[in-house]
């Protein structure tokens, strides 16, 4: 194999990782401030509340579903975790706000599966509709009104130290999603339940002629989609010290734009976190890009529609 | 005769067609005159559908020539050929359930009909000409089976059609249904149409048709008229066929009972009760469709009953699902491979291991080492040949894919293996390597149920066979003391 051909497939091979140094080298071009240590702890924390999502995500398209309740649970989690600090104290809130995501995992798990709905298009409206009725209940819930952590009797150090803390120039929240993430790496690719995972949602069919619990593993997958929806609510409003109840709109897009782009496959049962960890980063710098040259709003999520679509046309590819 | 030569509206002369790895027609000739009723018969896989579906342009012939209404087709299309007065009515109908009676008789020809006053009025007159009174603007997804075949049979004539194709169209009607599907296929006949009648059931055969060609594995054994032959002989044909050394010798090691089945009752079964035995391979026959499938999913867990009792070993147990099955030592090696069985983007490895994963832990932790171990083993006790067990399985053959999903199997060590079909699409060589690994598992110890649409694979396998049919047992074999022709009587109920 000649040098030509042996980078050839390492571009066809790591497409994220190779569009991720032309971003860099393009915005480093651009704005010559870009690769200051600053700007990397800032690069950092915008991994922020969508890298949890996108976790999350992650396992549910590994699972073969695609779970569409993740605008609904962070809107809900978060405006129902502020409200809670005053009741419970904040280490009681931040567990009240994981439960309530662990709730609406399992709610969206125990309908699908009632329903029946094992195939990614069924399970994809009823998660849809679940969002609607989630961001419902944050409306109800708060009247429509926005909340604010600084309106609050009690302390909230913590929720602070978990928005905008940093050990150095890395950000609590950075160091938190790279330890969530090792874990689910381990446990997707060395747990028995993992590899179990993997093969329900390659082929739900021969997993459970396999005696694999089918059922039991798609209540995980949308259990933790859920908490780790909650999570990223919980560093989201943290880090902006607010919570209107509409805060979760369009954070399915946006994660499921990042696990596609990093190369999860929407057929179920291959991808990994970690290349969802490179599909946020892709995003990251593509917005950051993007923003400096001036590229409006707008016209940024035409981009970004155009790079999913780019990468599920690159998925069919690789599964032909 | 002479009137058949003189008027032939369809004659098919020396037509072949090859699937990757079968043959599935092999020189094939045979002529339908006009007006007559013209059976077909023949086992599963004998060919009968892929000469349909050439015929309709489903499909393109590799070699031969057909000849419809005087003209010489080469390449047609399904539309086309209605055109030209062939239609087709398969057993799964292609009508479309949520427009009414009248759209699906005149889809996509409203104009023609005379816009939608013109579809429905001539809508109506078809149906009354074949003594049918459904409204022409009822939704077809509310008719019945035998409803819904009207329509189709409607829309044939709506096309002017000269011969008409019906595929087991008893399949799911009564026996009341049936009686007027007769009086309609005769009054076609008086009116010159003719009918290309594919069907399994020989009691159907001999009552419509005139004229019946019987196949076997892509060939025409022999075209007769009905009257010539008894029930005896056609089945004869059907199934007779010489096999040498296609089979390892009838393993003998049947021992006391293992596994009672009491009243297995689901929609389709009715009341199934049977005794597996130790070391024993018990083969199921019956037609697709009869029931043999649901059968063993249902005693496997996959399936809800409405009741069933199980003993193994003499002890009751419940199996709720496939996971109560497995747990109960019974092993599935499901129907449909690619579907059921494998996990196509998959190692090799992981689908050998994905019954047997506790066996891989070490710790918390799944080991790569006994995995890779585990499918070296099977890889080379059952002779499966793959570049390395990392390689993904859907690359495989289909014997060493079947094989791999066998080994994942036999890993569990099941008292009970459940086969259904496990040599489809598999070429000769293959077979014989899975034959001998079925033998290998009863001398182990173990028991097999073998489901098969190739009954020289049944009764040659086999130490006792059950004859299945709608959904019922209908008796009791021994294959080597009863002929192939006796059980396939039983078995076409």
């Amino acid at each position: 194999m000649d040098a030509k051909t042996r980078i050839g497939y390492f571009v066809k091979n790591n497409l994220v990782l190779v569009t991720i140094m032309i971003l860099a080298a393009v915005t480093a071009l651009i704005e010559p401030k870009f690769l200051t240590v600053a700007n990397l702890g800032n690069l950092m924390n915008q991994f922020g509340p969508l890298s949890f999502v996108a976790l999350g995500m992650t396992l549910a398209i590994i699972g073969g579903f695609i779970d569409l309740s993740v605008a609904g649970i962070v809107s809900l989690s978060a405006v129902f975790t502020i409200s809670m600090i005053d009741v419970l104290g904040q280490g009681g809130a931040l567990i009240a706000g994981l439960a309530a995501g662990v709730a609406m995992g399992l709610l969206n798990a125990f309908i699908v599966v009632s329903c029946g709905a094992l195939t990614q298009a069924k399970a994809l409206f009823i998660t849809y509709g679940l969002s609607a009725v989630y961001s419902a209940a944050a409306l109800l819930y708060t009247d429509g009104a926005t909340q604010h952590m600084s309106h609050l009797a009690s302390r909230t150090d913590l929720f602070k130290a978990v928005g905008s803390g940093r050990a150095g120039f890395i950000p609590a929240s950075f160091l938190l999603f790279i330890i969530i993430m090792a874990l689910l790496h381990v446990f997707l690719t060395r747990t028995q339940t993992g590899r179990e995972i993997c093969l329900t949602g390659a082929n739900i069919t021969a997993a459970d002629l396999c005696g694999i619990p089918v059922k039991r593993r798609i209540t995980l997958v949308f259990v933790l989609s859920g908490v780790l929806s909650a999570f990223g609510a919980i560093v989201l409003f943290s880090r902006i010290t607010t919570a209107s109840p509409l805060l979760g709109a369009n954070y399915e897009t946006n994660a499921i734009l990042a696990v596609v782009v990093g190369g999860t496959s929407l057929a179920g049962g291959r991808g990994s976190v970690v290349r969802t960890m490179l599909g946020v980063m892709l995003v990251i710098l593509l917005s950051n890009c993007l923003n400096l040259l001036g590229v409006s709003t707008y016209l940024q999520s035409v981009c970004k529609g155009a790079v999913l679509i780019i990468a599920i046309w690159l998925d069919r590819r690789r599964v032909k | 005769m002479d009137r058949q030569l003189s008027d032939v509206i369809l004659s098919v002369e020396h037509v072949s067609k090859a699937f990757p790895g079968v043959k599935a027609l092999d020189d094939v000739s045979l002529q339908v005159g006009r007006g007559v009723v013209h059976g077909i018969v023949g086992e599963n896989g004998a060919g009968k559908s892929t000469l349909m579906k050439i015929l309709s342009g489903v499909y393109t012939k590799d070699a031969g020539t057909v000849v419809f209404d005087g003209q010489t087709i080469e390449k047609t299309t399904p539309m086309e050929s209605l055109r030209r007065g062939l239609s087709i009515i398969y057993q799964e109908f292609s009508l479309i359930s949520s427009m009414t009676v009248g759209e699906n008789i005149f889809l996509g020809r409203f104009r023609e009909a005379g816009g939608m006053r013109g579809t429905h009025q001539k809508a109506k007159e078809l149906l009354e000409q074949i003594g049918s009174s459904i409204h022409t603007g009822s939704y077809v997804s509310e008719l019945s089976t035998s409803e819904k075949q009207m329509v189709e049979i409607a829309k044939a004539l709506s096309f002017q059609s000269k011969l008409i194709i019906m595929d087991e169209p008893s399949s799911s009607l009564t026996e009341e249904e049936l009686a007027k599907l007769g009086d309609i296929i005769r009054q076609m006949r008086s009116g010159g149409i003719s009918i290309l009648y594919i069907s399994h059931k020989l009691d159907e055969i001999f009552e419509y048709c005139d004229v019946v060609t019987i196949m076997r594995d892509g060939h025409v054994i022999d075209t007769r008229p009905v009257r010539e032959l008894d029930r005896r002989e056609m089945v004869g044909m059907m199934v007779g066929r010489t096999i040498e050394n296609e089979y390892p010798e009838r393993p003998h090691f049947v021992g006391e009972p293992l596994m009672k089945v009491e009243h297995l009752t689901t929609n389709k079964l009715k009341d199934i009760s049977f005794t597996l035995n130790r070391g024993e391979i018990l083969g199921f026959v019956g037609l697709v469709g009869a029931g043999r499938t649901e059968i063993v999913r249902a005693i496997y867990g996959a399936d809800k009953v409405k009741r069933k009792e199980i003993q193994i070993e003499g002890e009751a147990v419940k199996i709720m699902s496939s996971r109560d099955g497995k747990k109960c030592g019974i092993a599935f090696v499901p129907e449909d491979r690619k579907q059921q069985g494998l996990v196509l983007p998959f190692s090799v490895e992981s689908n050998i291991s994905m019954a047997n994963l506790k066996k891989l832990k070490k710790g918390m932790f799944l080991s790569p080492d006994k995995e890779r171990k585990m499918a070296e083993e099977k890889i080379s006790e059952l002779l499966i040949k793959t570049p390395s067990p990392a390689s993904v399985i859907v690359n495989l053959s289909g014997g060493n894919q079947q094989k791999c999903i066998i080994g994942r199997w036999l890993e569990t060590e099941p008292k009970i293996l459940i086969m259904d079909e496990p040599t489809r699409g598999i070429d000769v060589g293959a077979k014989y390597e899975i034959y001998m690994l079925m033998k290998k598992a009863v001398e182990a110890g173990s028991s097999i149920i073998l489901i098969s649409s190739e009954l020289p694979e049944v009764l040659n396998m086999s130490n006792r066979v059950l004859t299945i049919a709608d959904g019922r047992i209908t008796g009791e074999f021994d294959p080597e003391k009863v002929s192939a022709q006796e059980i396939m009587n039983r078995a076409i109920g």
